[in-house]
């Protein structure tokens, strides 16, 4: 690692706000075109409509572009917000960071949830949410010194390019004696040369006195940041305390926290085991309920999936506290030490791979038949060094596995290279060439909606059937979970505002497995309070994990134990403890679904955000091909006897995958329907003018929209 | 004798955890046990039996991501 040379080439001094009830009532925006460095304040009616978080940066996105605007316009805003209740140490989740900006992947707002200090940092700097717009000649470093009330930019002309080392360089840059005050936001040559580019967000663990990150992975954030020509924005800040946010009720705010934290530390060893294997549980559970994507989500299981869930990586996992925030208890941020890549820059190097979590063993794993958890983890390594989100890279690379096995592409296309299902070394090799942005990979690092029209285009591979296997929705490759038998998560991942991301519902258990939700109206409303109570999260600045991953034991004896009432009453303590706004569960909802209906109006006037674009690829629905439906021949032969009532005497598997797939495909779009009914929508998706005056957003732009959109 | 969710529970040869989970009051969201520390889901409950002094417990809701 060189030795770090940056040239000051603004610096402003500024009077840091005090942090009064978790706000600042502060916004910071940097235009990279002239250096030009803004404060505001923040209007009493913004922060109680839009609450903080990703509803802050939305509506400072909303100011920023124009519905033309393309992710690499100038005036694309890259926005980042911590939330009133972010930066609150102890409390369980208590500091994560929402950034926003137009997605390279889907032409409209995306939004992503990270770890790492830099949110809380940030905002008791003085800013509750900061926007970067333009674009600089040069690279440049942006840091946000709240310890001196000063905002500078460098030139970085001579820096690391992986986010590995720059996160590392650039912490002790700038606070050579107490790293821990500093937290860095890096992206990574991957993020240069792929439309997924993400964001690592860092932190200094003292425990390990290393560097370590979390990614704000989904829709393409760090491609922004590096087209904006930014190599890393740096927030340094001194000691946090449960007083830092100056709550309104000190006292409320340690009950509630230390009630919380307590039942962490009693029932995570009970339960998940989260401070011991992080979310790696899931792929065990996902792989008997025949839920773990495999081979390009084709089927749900494969019996080399022992070999990457818990039971392997509990023992892999570098021992110390994991927590990607000061004291959240579930601690579940882990990683492994002294791991030597085998290839690629790094190759016999020793490095830390923070992860992997769930979604990246799935994606990177079993999704292209690798059971190996060395290769998940050199993989999850480079990914996050690149700055590329491990969910679309594995995603994405599934479906080039079987464009490839299905000779849709051949190595003539691939620059040689045998891209079956398994092949760990190609794998590798291509993500090395996509953050390079060469070779093959230059291809599939533009994403799968856009892979389809070049191998349609310059391969003549076939449209429909790469419609059908392509695993992107909104232009958003999907996360890891198989959703054929689930009509509510296919809701969760098809109605989800910026793509299939299954932070906005996870319903899969509970329509699934417990067939809690039998009804059209049972999914809708579902598909209704779960989508709003997890916005709430990014809105405030907090993880969801402690919301139900870990859960009361009397949990089961509650009225709605999926909704996990007493944590739900928690935060609302927590809320009006910070805040003083004195706030009962239902409050938390009606916050979000304000902000909720807001972004949807938002993807409306980006072009999108109407019923089309609420589409699936049908592999998210039901077997696309005679192979996946003779997988589990007596689950949809007794689908289409028992639960249609068809005669399938003397049909063939082709006929009974047209058949099962008429009805699937109906049964979707009347679940649309019912969910655009609950939510306050028209039939076509969008938000009604009843309903946006009901939330109080219906502003004259926001109803400009509207009637645009033919909404009276 | 076996140990499900900390307490005593009598134990019986060839008993499966689809078995134990019969004798439970409201379990409709069990669809996973730790049993002696691994992972079983609801498709293997039938199929897995309890060895005498297992520690068993009950895992609440799967949440997913
Ligand atoms: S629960 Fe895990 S991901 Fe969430 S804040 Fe805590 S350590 Fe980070």
């Amino acid at each position: 690692m060189g030795s770090v040379k940056l040239n000051e080439i603004k610096a402003v001094s500024y009077d840091r706000a005090e942090v009064i009830k978790g706000y600042t009532d502060r916004s910071l925006h940097i235009n990279l075109a002239d250096n030009d460095i803004r404060i505001d304040s923040i209007d009493a009616a913004v922060r109680d409509k839009f609450i903080g978080g990703k509803g802050y940066d939305l509506w400072f996105m909303w100011q920023a572009v124009k519905g033309t605007t393309k992710w690499n316009d100038p005036e694309n805003a890259l926005c980042i917000s911590a939330g009133p209740l972010g930066g609150t140490p102890g409390y369980p989740g208590g500091g994560k960071s929402i950034v926003t900006t137009i997605s390279p992947l889907t032409g409209a707002p995306i939004d992503s949830n990270v770890g790492g200090y830099f949110g809380p940092y940030k905002k008791f700097s003085g800013f509750d949410v900061i926007t970067l717009t333009g674009k600089a000649d040069q690279d440049v470093v942006i840091l946000i010194d709240g310890i001196e009330s000063r905002i500078k930019i460098f030139n970085a002309a001579e820096l690391p390019d992986n986010a590995y080392d720059l996160s590392d360089a650039l912490t002790r840059y700038f606070d050579e004696e107490k790293p821990v005050n500093i937290s860095v936001v890096t992206a990574g040559p991957g993020a240069e040369n792929t439309f997924f580019g993400c964001l690592n967000f860092s932190w200094y663990d003292a425990g390990r006195k290393r560097v370590r990150y979390k990614q704000a992975g989904r829709g393409g954030t760090g491609t922004v940041l590096a087209d904006k020509r930014i190599k890393a924005v740096v927030a340094r800040y001194g000691a946090v305390s449960m007083k830092s946010n100056q709550p309104a009720d000190l006292e409320a705010l340690k009950t509630v926290t230390k009630t919380h934290a307590k039942e962490i530390h009693d029932l995570d060893p009970k339960q998940n085991r989260m401070a011991l294997v992080g979310t790696t549980h899931l792929v065990p559970i996902m792989n008997d309920h025949d839920c773990l994507p495999t081979h390009n989500f084709k089927f749900g299981s494969h019996p080399g999936a022992a070999v990457i869930g818990e039971a392997v990586y509990e023992h892999i996992f570098d021992k110390g506290f994991d927590g990607c925030w000061r004291g959240c208890a579930v601690a579940c941020s882990h990683g492994v030490k002294d791991f030597s890549p085998f290839t690629g820059p790094f190759k016999g190097t020793r490095v830390f791979v923070d992860g992997p979590e769930y979604e990246t063993v799935a994606g990177c794993g079993s999704n292209l038949g690798i059971f190996d958890a060395h290769t998940i983890l050199e993989i999850n390594f480079y990914c996050d060094a690149y700055g590329m989100d491990t969910i679309s890279v594995g995603t994405s690379i599934g479906f080039v596995m079987e464009c490839f096995e299905n000779q849709l592409i051949t190595a003539e296309h691939t620059g040689g290279m045998d891209l079956s299902f398994g092949n760990r070394l190609n794998t590798l090799e291509l993500i090395h060439q996509m953050a390079r942005g060469d070779g093959f990979g230059a291809i599939v690092g533009k994403g799968i909606r856009r892979m389809k029209q070049i191998f349609a285009e310059k391969f003549k591979a076939d449209p429909a059937f790469m419609q059908d296997i392509g695993m992107e929705s909104k232009g958003l490759e999907f996360s890891e979970y198989i959703t054929k038998e689930s009509l509510a998560q296919q809701g969760g991942y098809g109605l989800a505002l910026k793509g299939p991301q299954h932070d906005e519902a996870w319903l899969i258990f509970l329509d699934m497995v417990h067939n809690f939700m039998p009804t059209f109206e049972n999914k809708a409303e579902a598909l209704h309070w779960f989508p709003m109570f997890r916005t709430w999260f990014g809105l405030c600045g907090l993880c969801k994990l402690p919301w139900n991953d870990i859960v009361p034991e009397d949990n089961k004896d509650t009225k709605e134990p999926a909704k996990v009432m007493k944590h739900v009453q928690w935060y609302a303590d927590f809320f009006s403890a910070v805040t003083g706004r004195k706030t009962m569960p239902d409050d938390l909802i009606a916050m979000s679904e304000a902000v909720y209906n807001f972004q949807r109006i938002f993807n409306l006037k980006m072009g999108y955000g109407t019923r089309e674009h609420d589409t699936l690829p049908y592999r998210a629905m039901g077997p696309v091909t005679v192979e996946e439906y003779e997988s589990r021949p007596d689950r949809y032969d007794t689908q289409l006897t028992d639960t249609y009532g068809m005669d399938i005497t003397g049909m063939d598997t082709a006929a009974k995958v047209a058949a099962l797939r008429k009805e699937r495909e109906s049964q979707y779009e009347q679940l649309k329907d019912a969910v655009y009914d609950r939510r306050g929508w028209t039939r076509n998706g969008i938000p009604t003018k009843e309903t946006v005056q009901r939330l109080g957003i219906d502003f004259p732009e926001v109803l400009e929209v509207l009637a645009e959109n033919g909404i009276q | 004798m076996i140990q499900v969710n900390d307490q005593p529970f009598e134990w019986k040869p060839d008993m499966t955890i689809a078995d134990l989970l019969k004798q439970m009051p409201d379990v409709r969201f069990c669809s996973v046990v730790r049993l002696n520390g691994k992972l079983v889901s609801s498709p293997r409950f039938r199929e897995t039996r309890i060895p005498d002094n297992a520690v068993i417990h009950l895992l609440p809701l799967v949440a997913g991501g």
